[in-house]
């Protein structure tokens, strides 16, 4: 196996005490930088970060998962040969065999950014709902159309050093997904998606962002300002 | 009628200058004008409420209170759209507050016989991770106790 001493992923953790560990411990057998970023959690996520062999970064009140893992990534970039990044999910949806190909492509051809996809094989172990839902964002919106991306809200990502370095998500809560579309496209990071694998278990599927939550992200994407500071 | 131009013209006009370009020393200064103009039709409309109701004759609504209640609905849906945006940078300032603190205070992994104690715990639950740590070595127990201290 390539030697991945260069690669940090960045997971964000909110109240995630029962499994974190374990999905920590799992990546770990195969990337040995992994930042978590507690953001607030009230369950004793950090205790169990503590123990997990990972950098732990811990946010003093909760500020939403985009604020995460913008936390993550500048601790991340901060370190000495950190190359590739990765964000990564702390419930265990996300398959180490995926990143493990997302970086071989991106180490190979010339791309700043492989965003992950639900939709580019068989999509039907997916829940009807969120794949109508997610489908239903792709299809009017033309920049993802442009982009060529199928998954706007997947939250496995793999980037080098340039978009880390060059990433502002100011969105804390869950718009940093589309934010982060809206960045790949004003900042010419040249982009591709890859098919990956989603495990809709039980505990990840009680965890998952409910779709109502949606009305918020458009709600915050179509009133974010010019405002550069 | 004028007023529905005026009204829904004027809105999308507000809106999208104000979403561009809210932030800026300029911007503020045009709210705080408006705000001030405002006022002072307040003031004129209770003083003079012939005039209003000849204007509001002239653009169409027919009364002068017609006319203030849409202005007073315009300048609502201002005033909470400029709370929202202030809210949304106050929030922002305050992420940025709490990341410089996370990271000041980041901790980078105990080191290999902590996580060696933990790849051996199948559990995965705290407290066991906390007794295996301890039981692991000395050296670990040692940290361990640092840490609660």
């Amino acid at each position: 196996m390539a030697d991945q001493s260069d690669v940090w992923l960045v997971v964000p953790v909110y109240n995630e005490a029962q499994v974190i560990a374990d999905v920590v411990r799992n990546a770990l057998e195969t990337f040995p930088n992994i930042v978590c970023v507690d953001d607030g959690s009230r369950d004793g996520s950090a205790d169990a970060i503590r123990g997990s062999g990972a950098h732990l970064v811990q946010h003093p009140v909760n500020l939403g998962q985009g604020a995460a893992i913008q936390t993550g990534v500048e601790y991340a970039r901060s370190q000495p040969g950190a190359e590739y990044f990765v964000t990564f999910d702390a419930d265990g949806q996300h398959q180490v065999a995926d990143v493990l190909r997302m970086l071989e492509r991106l180490r190979a051809e010339p791309v700043d950014i492989i965003v992950g996809t639900r939709f580019k094989g068989d999509d039907s172990h997916i829940p009807l709902i969120k794949r109508v839902v997610l489908k239903t964002v792709v299809a009017i919106s033309p920049r993802l159309r442009k982009l060529k991306l199928s998954d706007a809200h997947n939250g496995l990502r793999v980037f080098n050093k340039k978009v880390a370095e060059e990433l502002h998500i100011t969105l804390n809560g869950m718009g940093h997904a589309s934010q982060i579309v809206d960045m790949i496209s004003h900042r010419g990071w040249r982009v591709t998606e890859e098919q990956v694998e989603i495990l809709y278990t039980e505990y990840s599927m009680a965890k998952g962002q409910s779709l109502i939550n949606g009305v918020n992200i458009l709600f915050d994407t179509a009133l974010k300002t010019g405002s550069k500071r | 009628m004028l007023i529905q131009f005026l009204l829904i013209g004027g809105v999308i006009v507000l809106l999208v200058f104000f979403l561009r370009h809210h932030g800026t020393t300029k911007t503020a200064a045009g709210v705080k004008i408006g705000f001030a103009l405002f006022m002072v039709l307040a003031a004129v409309a209770v003083l003079r409420p012939a005039d209003v109701s000849m204007l509001a004759e002239f653009v169409g609504v027919g009364r002068g209170t017609d006319l203030v209640v849409y202005a007073l609905v315009v300048a609502f849906g201002f005033a909470t759209i400029n709370t929202y945006l202030r809210f949304k940078e106050l929030e922002l300032r305050y992420a940025r507050l709490a990341r410089a603190i996370a990271l000041r205070n980041a901790e980078p992994p105990k080191h290999d016989d902590a996580v060696a104690a933990v790849d051996g715990n199948v559990d995965g639950n705290v407290a066991a991770n906390a007794e295996a740590t301890v039981d692991a070595t000395a050296d670990a127990d040692a940290k361990d106790q640092a840490r609660s201290a």
